[in-house]
């Protein structure tokens, strides 16, 4: 009877020992924050709790456990961690210094190139787009006709394996651009071929017989097995419809050539630039081709484009149901990526959707929607506290989260400020 | 006595009525009004005549035939001054020999660079164009105004400063390029030996000249005496060491900042400001003393190794410590949003918004000596407006109307007008190609 | 006996020695041409009249009631026909050679520091000439008698000379040499200057250096004593009668910031300065109008790379080179100012009266049009008193045409340069119809003495006509003029070569799916092989 009184009481009592060691740091609770998910409604004084990484509730007043580390953060508020679609992070220290750059390969045809292989987790401009509110990056090869393959990084890590999400995410590749045939008129279709396109047909067609061949030889021992060919191997997937392709393509008249080669190929792809998409945005919503814009920091490539071209790019897009993403393009700048969004909400694009450009787009256009993009439950906490709009110049940042856990949102920036301000 | 009177009066009025300009008439009407240099006025108007800011107030009349630009809902700032670009000139950098003070930008004006549009699209009204950054010593620079559509003679601005360009560090060393012949200086050493070297050889100069000058005064002399040669190299810098230009240097590192202070020192000859300067925080304290200016960027950096230590922080920095900052674009595509700059100057340093629109506006005015004219919104300044339709600080904003002189050379409302108009034309266009009926 | 033997000798010698005299001045036919329609330009003109023309001069110009045919003269039957002066191209840079250029190696710096930097003013165009007989007809054909020929590399680029082209001897050709001294608003690539910046200032300097080599020449003249000599600059030596005796200095201007850059030099200098090529010059007119300076136009309409006319789209470029430009010429005579018509920047003589009958259809006077390419331009290189019209005692440049001279199906029939008489071959008959469809893409290689260049080239065949383009490493350039006769295949093409503007020329063979010819251009030729590129659906 003692025991039985006993015993009970006292596996409670280690039943919640064991659960009260859940440590402080894997749960933190949000408290009083203005919520904009993205996803769905905004939430005025809300708040969110993180379990072992992931956003376990959000909402107003939500049950939060009392062992819970609590943010207050009234006045503040709760944005989804941002995502660059194309940037050069830890690929790039100071750009004229060849030795510290490593995003760019020699020859034409690399497809077997990683990118998530090269980081340098220490780079400098981590921290800097991180403490922006940065928290992943696609971090992509560039060079000349297939570049490699890109992956998706978290902003922090000790080692590249820590900061990789997914990898790969896409097969890179620069659409040739086709010369310019005189005296065209734009409504007919191209006739001419150029020699760079009919390669890059060429070396999809190999590698799908590549794959067959290997496939057959494996299926019958007495067929010859074909010889490795690291150009077509990593191709595979891609001309299998498992690896999307990033297309850079810039110009109207290639990009419907870009299209035509994606229905053609019958490959999955994504197009990057697209700086006169604008031109030709109901085909690409044909085509349901997603794009990634290029860093709004580009010039229109043509007089006839308009000054604000390239700033009104993706209010078209959107208007005609293209899905369209922003990009920083670089790594000491990638810190600016919010400041793309909120030009392009500048020259047209509703504020709601350039915030989407950064978020969930990205997000679904990379296939990590499941994991991030928008503060739902049940996805990773990559939570970015903000004393004000994230798109706007003026705000600061106070609280980045990547998996649940709180950032250091100290830089060079801020060290090297500290160091001499003793001096001054 | 009368004579006496009456030049007297003549110098009044030169000091006091402002060098007339051609410009135009324009009422600038219920904006919100930055002065930057006199506060806010919520619904405020402005009104320009012959190009001059006349009255600056609230409900304002317009006199008759002159035109009126409704600001409602928009924000009417000082048109922005860009204190270090190369555009609007068909060269930059006398590269050939390493030091060249000769040569003139003013020689090399384009004015239909499509780059000055870019600029009024902006908001930017007034530039300081230089000679690159590829010689120690470079060129003489010039300050222009965006008069898109006048000859290039019509945009040079005759009040500023004349500033003659220097360069420190790898440029100048040629560090970072391939070049087929290794031109001396190679090394910081050299760079600072060769501008001590011309100016020790412009003193010289100066010497001979003057020794030249008084034989021939001093009738003594029976022997018929040959002018020395006339060197248009020696004579710019012989102008910087009488005062009548000034130096404007670009360097990037702390030490090599602090050296050429020295050797100014040394030598006696003035700097109007340190150009791109990313370690100015680090020498706060000797720029201010100074009274040195800087002319920056806000956040580009790590390019470079000698911008590897430049932080976002730099311009709120020096500003907070008496030093006169001014953000500038060195870039035909930054130079359309140097108020983006200026409001991340608010974020990284916590600058207020006026002195945030300062580094754009008044600072760099008063770096190129013509903060008599332009850099705020006051009454006998010049026209020169930029209206945006959020605060010029918001990202959200954007440039709606460059003025310049009571002019208006960008008007979005215009290039939108225009741009539906020909898209309308078009499929005409090609109907009439194929033709068919229109 | 003696006596006789010596008389012989000496009458012997003194038959001999007239001889000579009179053969080194050969007495040439006397040429009486009638019953031809006149244009003087100079005094009214006649609707029948007589040209007499001895020992190369006009002897007399009037109506057949006031003239009597001499005796001696040869009677040129000129009914049907109009007699007007020989034209003047005031600027042109053929017949040049330079000797030929060492490849440029990379890494080094070529030739003297003084070749390079653009310094040859004394550099005789004279010294250079080496005109080609087919070049020297095609200019008679169109009604060209008298050139100005520059050399064209560097900044001063050297001394000019006037030619009537009435043979092929330089030394019978020369009018009047050196004309004037040339200097063009380019660099010495590599060296100092590089930059038009730094030519302005290396112009100055050399105008300051004339001023003070000269002044220390004057003062060694008066008192050589205990003064050190001063050291014997040839350059200097020849430079010093443009910069400070005014002798005339044709400045080049290839855009209206050049002509602002030469008004600029000549008023701080004093010079007598006059602006050639200033196809821009219409933008500037009030200025031009002020200063009074004489004006070489030339009919070279494409817009320079810095004009706002190129950058701002592609339909503005075409309307500028197609409208805006040929009307430079009228617009000038609009503000009332009086200049010359040259071929400068041309490639081809018969593009020259081509080109001035597109600056007649935008606006300028006929009557105009035939005075800048007469009496302005001998009045501007100071010649008047014995060119430029049809007046006794004038050198006998005469041209006879089948019509009004302007006009398109205008033959020039006969032409008479220094009184001598040249006939014009008739021109060829209209070109075979074209055995191949050239249209699409061609691929191929340049080949030349300073290497190769890989170029894809596209061309569109309508009839005879061709058009099309070439891209190659160093851009992208248009095809014009292009005709293909038969299976001969010629066309010209303006390149733009780091930063110089080049006239080419083709002339070739095209077979089936190969085109094979010869590229020409001021100062060499190149080789050019193409094969078809076959047509694929994309």
């Amino acid at each position: 009877m003692i025991k039985k009184t006993i015993i009970f009481p006292a596996l409670l009592i280690m039943v919640f020992f064991c659960i009260s060691q859940e440590t402080a740091s894997d749960l933190i609770a949000i408290k009083g924050a203005t919520i904009i998910p993205v996803a769905g409604e905004d939430i005025p004084e809300g708040d969110i709790l993180i379990r072992q990484g992931l956003i376990e509730d959000l909402g107003k007043d939500i049950n939060i456990p009392l062992n819970a580390r609590v943010i207050a953060a009234k006045g503040l508020y709760a944005y989804p961690g941002m995502i660059d679609s194309l940037c050069y992070l830890g690929l790039s220290e100071i750009m004229v210094l060849r030795s510290t750059v490593d995003h760019r390969e020699t020859g034409r045809i690399n497809p077997q190139l990683k990118t998530v292989e090269a980081l340098r987790p220490d780079s400098v401009h981590i921290p800097i787009a991180r403490a922006n509110g940065i928290t992943a990056a696609l971090v992509a090869p560039s060079g000349s006709l297939i570049t490699g393959q890109s992956g998706l990084i978290r902003l922090v890590g000790w080692t590249p394996e820590e900061m990789v999400i997914k990898s790969p995410v896409a097969m890179h590749i620069e659409f040739p651009s086709l010369p310019r045939r005189f005296g065209e008129r734009e409504t007919e279709p191209c006739e001419e071929s150029s020699k760079r396109v009919e390669e890059l047909k060429k070396i999809l067609n190999d590698a799908r017989y590549y794959a067959k061949r290997k496939e057959v030889a494996r299926k019958n021992l007495l067929f010859p097995f074909p010889e490795f060919d690291e150009g077509l191997e990593f191709l595979i997937p891609v001309v299998k419809g498992e690896l999307p392709a990033m297309i850079s393509v810039h110009m109207e008249k290639d990009i419907k050539a870009a299209i035509k080669f994606v229905e053609e190929e019958k490959i999955k792809a994504i197009f990057f630039g697209v700086e006169q998409g604008w031109r030709v945005a109901e085909d690409l919503k044909k085509a349901g081709i997603p794009v990634i814009l290029s860093s709004l920091n580009n010039m229109p490539p043509e007089w006839e484009d308009g000054y604000d071209g390239i700033y009104r790019n993706a209010a078209v897009l959107h208007k005609a149901g293209v899905k369209f993403a922003f990009s920083s393009q670089s790594s000491s700048m990638a810190k600016d990526l919010p400041y793309h969004a909120a030009k392009a909400a500048a020259f047209g694009l509703e504020r709601k959707e350039a915030l989407k450009g950064v978020t969930i787009n990205p997000a679904e256009m990379l296939g990590v929607n499941h994991l991030m993009g928008s503060l739902e439950r049940g996805k990773i906490a990559n939570i970015v506290l903000a004393d004000g709009d994230i798109l706007e110049l003026r705000t600061n940042i106070k609280h980045v989260f990547i998996d649940g856990k709180e950032m250091d949102l100290s830089t060079k920036f801020t060290r090297l400020l500290e160091k001499f301000k003793k001096r001054n | 006595m009368k004579k006496n009177i009456m030049s007297l009066i003549i110098w009044i009025s030169l000091l006091v009525i402002p060098v007339l300009i051609s410009g135009q008439n324009l009422l600038i009407k219920n904006g919100t009004v930055l002065t930057v240099t006199k506060g806010t006025i919520p619904k405020g108007d402005i009104l320009i005549l012959d190009g001059i800011i006349k009255r600056i107030g609230e409900n304002l009349e317009a006199p008759e035939g002159v035109r009126v630009v409704d600001a409602s809902g928009r924000y009417v700032i000082p048109g922005i001054i860009d204190s270090h670009t190369h555009i609007a000139i068909t060269a930059v950098n006398e590269g050939s020999e390493a030091v060249t003070p000769e040569v003139r930008i003013r020689d090399v004006l384009n004015a239909e660079d499509t780059a000055i549009y870019t600029a009024l699209s902006g908001g930017v009204t007034m530039i300081h164009t230089m000679h690159g950054s590829g010689n120690p010593i470079g060129g003489q620079n010039i300050v222009l105004k965006m008069k898109w559509g006048r000859p290039a003679e019509e945009m040079i601005v005759p009040e500023a400063f004349r500033t003659l360009k220097f360069a420190l560090g790898e440029n100048v060393k040629q560090a970072n390029f391939y070049t087929p012949v290794l031109r001396y200086p190679q090394s910081r050493m050299g760079v600072n030996a060769i501008i001590r070297r011309e100016l020790l050889k412009a003193k010289n100069y100066m010497e001979q000249w003057d020794r030249y000058l008084k034989v021939k005064k001093s009738k003594k002399s029976a022997k018929i005496l040959l002018p020395p040669r006339k060197n248009l190299r020696m004579e710019a810098l012989a102008d910087v060491l009488r005062g009548k230009m000034m130096a404007r240097c670009h360097s990037y590192r702390a030490d090599e900042t602090l050296e050429f202070i020295n050797l100014s020192k040394e030598l006696g000859f003035k700097i109007a400001c340190f150009e791109h300067a990313s370690e100015a925080f680090k020498i706060a304290k000797e720029l201010s003393a100074e009274r040195i200016g800087i002319s920056i960027f806000l956040d580009n950096w790590a390019y470079k190794i000698e911008a590897y230590e430049g932080i976002a922080y730099n311009a709120a920095y020096c500003t907070k410590k008496g030093v006169l900052v001014s953000i500038n674009s060195d870039s035909s595509e930054r130079i359309r949003r140097l108020f983006n700059d200026a409001a991340k100057a608010m974020k990284y340093g916590g600058l207020s918004e006026e002195e945030a629109l300062k580094l754009i506006t008044i600072n760099p005015a008063i770096q190129l000596g013509v903060e008599r004219i332009a850099g705020s919104l006051e009454v006998n300044k010049h026209g020169d407006i930029a209206i945006f339709n959020e605060h010029p600080l918001s990202a959200y904003t954007r440039c709606e109307m460059t003025i310049i002189e009571g002019e208006v050379y960008f008007d979005r409302a215009q290039y939108l007008k225009e741009r539906e108009e020909m898209t309308k034309k078009k499929p005409n266009e090609e109907k009439k190609k194929k033709g068919e009926e229109i | 006996m003696r006596v006789k033997n010596h008389l012989s000798v000496i009458w012997f010698f003194l038959v001999i020695f007239f001889f000579v005299i009179n053969s080194s001045a050969r007495v040439g036919p006397v040429y009486a041409i009638v019953n031809c329609k006149i244009i003087p330009v100079s005094s009214s003109p006649l609707e029948k009249g007589i040209i007499i023309i001895r020992d190369g001069l006009i002897e007399s110009v009037g109506s057949p009631e006031e003239i009597a045919i001499p005796e001696d003269a040869e009677v040129i039957e000129a009914e049907g026909l109009i007699a007007y002066p020989g034209l003047i191209d005031a600027h042109t840079n053929l017949f040049i050679e330079f000797p030929k250029e060492e490849p440029r190696q990379r890494g080094r710096a070529m030739g003297s520091q003084e070749k390079e930097s653009g310094r040859y003013p004394d550099v005789l165009a004279f010294k250079l000439l080496k005109p080609k007989k087919s070049t020297i007809e095609s200019y008679r054909k169109i009604g060209v008698t008298t050139v100005l020929v520059a050399p064209k590399r560097g900044i001063y680029s050297g001394q000019s000379v006037l030619l009537n082209l009435n043979g092929e001897k330089p030394e019978t050709m020369v009018v009047k040499n050196p004309v004037a001294l040339h200097v063009n608003f380019s660099t010495a690539r590599g060296l100092y200057p590089a930059t038009v910046m730094g030519t302005m200032a290396f112009l100055r300097q050399s105008f300051l250096d004339a001023e003070h080599y000269n002044a220390h020449k004057s003062l060694y003249a008066k008192a050589a004593k205990g003064m050190k000599r001063p050291e014997y600059n040839p350059l200097l030596e020849v430079f010093i009668p443009y910069a400070l005796e005014k002798k005339p200095v044709i400045f080049t201007c290839d855009n209206q910031e050049d002509i602002k850059r030469a008004l600029g030099l000549i008023d701080e200098f004093k010079l007598n300065g006059i602006l050639s090529g200033v196809n821009e010059a219409w933008r500037i007119a009030e200025r031009l109008k002020k200063r009074k300076l004489p004006l070489l136009v030339s009919l070279y309409f494409k817009p320079p790379p810095t004009s706002l006319y190129v950058n701002q789209g592609k339909e503005m470029k075409e309307k500028a080179e197609k409208v805006i430009y040929p009307a430079n010429a009228a617009n000038l005579h609009v503000s009332g100012i009086r200049f010359a018509l040259t071929s400068y920047g041309l490639s081809k003589a018969d593009r020259f009266l081509e080109n001035t009958r597109k600056a007649i259809k935008a606006g300028l006077p006929k009557e105009e049009a035939l005075k800048s390419l007469s009496i302005y331009p001998a009045d501007f290189l100071g010649v008047s008193n014995t060119m430029g019209s049809l007046s006794p005692g004038k050198i006998a440049n005469v041209i006879l045409t089948s019509g009004e001279i302007f006009e398109k199906e205008t033959q020039v029939k006969k032409v008479f340069v220094d009184g001598i008489l040249f006939k014009v071959k008739k021109p060829p008959e209209k070109g075979k119809a074209p055995v191949f469809n050239i249209s699409g893409t061609w691929q191929g290689t340049v080949s030349w003495e300073m290497g190769e260049l890989e170029a894809t080239v596209e061309f569109e065949q309508e009839g005879n006509d061709i058009t099309g383009t070439i891209s190659s490493d160093y851009g992208e350039w248009e095809i014009s003029e292009g005709y293909l006769s038969g299976n001969e295949l010629t066309f010209s093409c303006t390149a733009m070569i780091m930063g110089e503007t080049m006239e080419m020329n083709f002339s070739g063979k095209v077979e089936e799916d190969s085109i094979d010819g010869t590229i020409t251009f001021t100062g060499g030729s190149a080789e050019l092989r193409l094969t078809r590129i076959p047509k694929k659906s994309f």
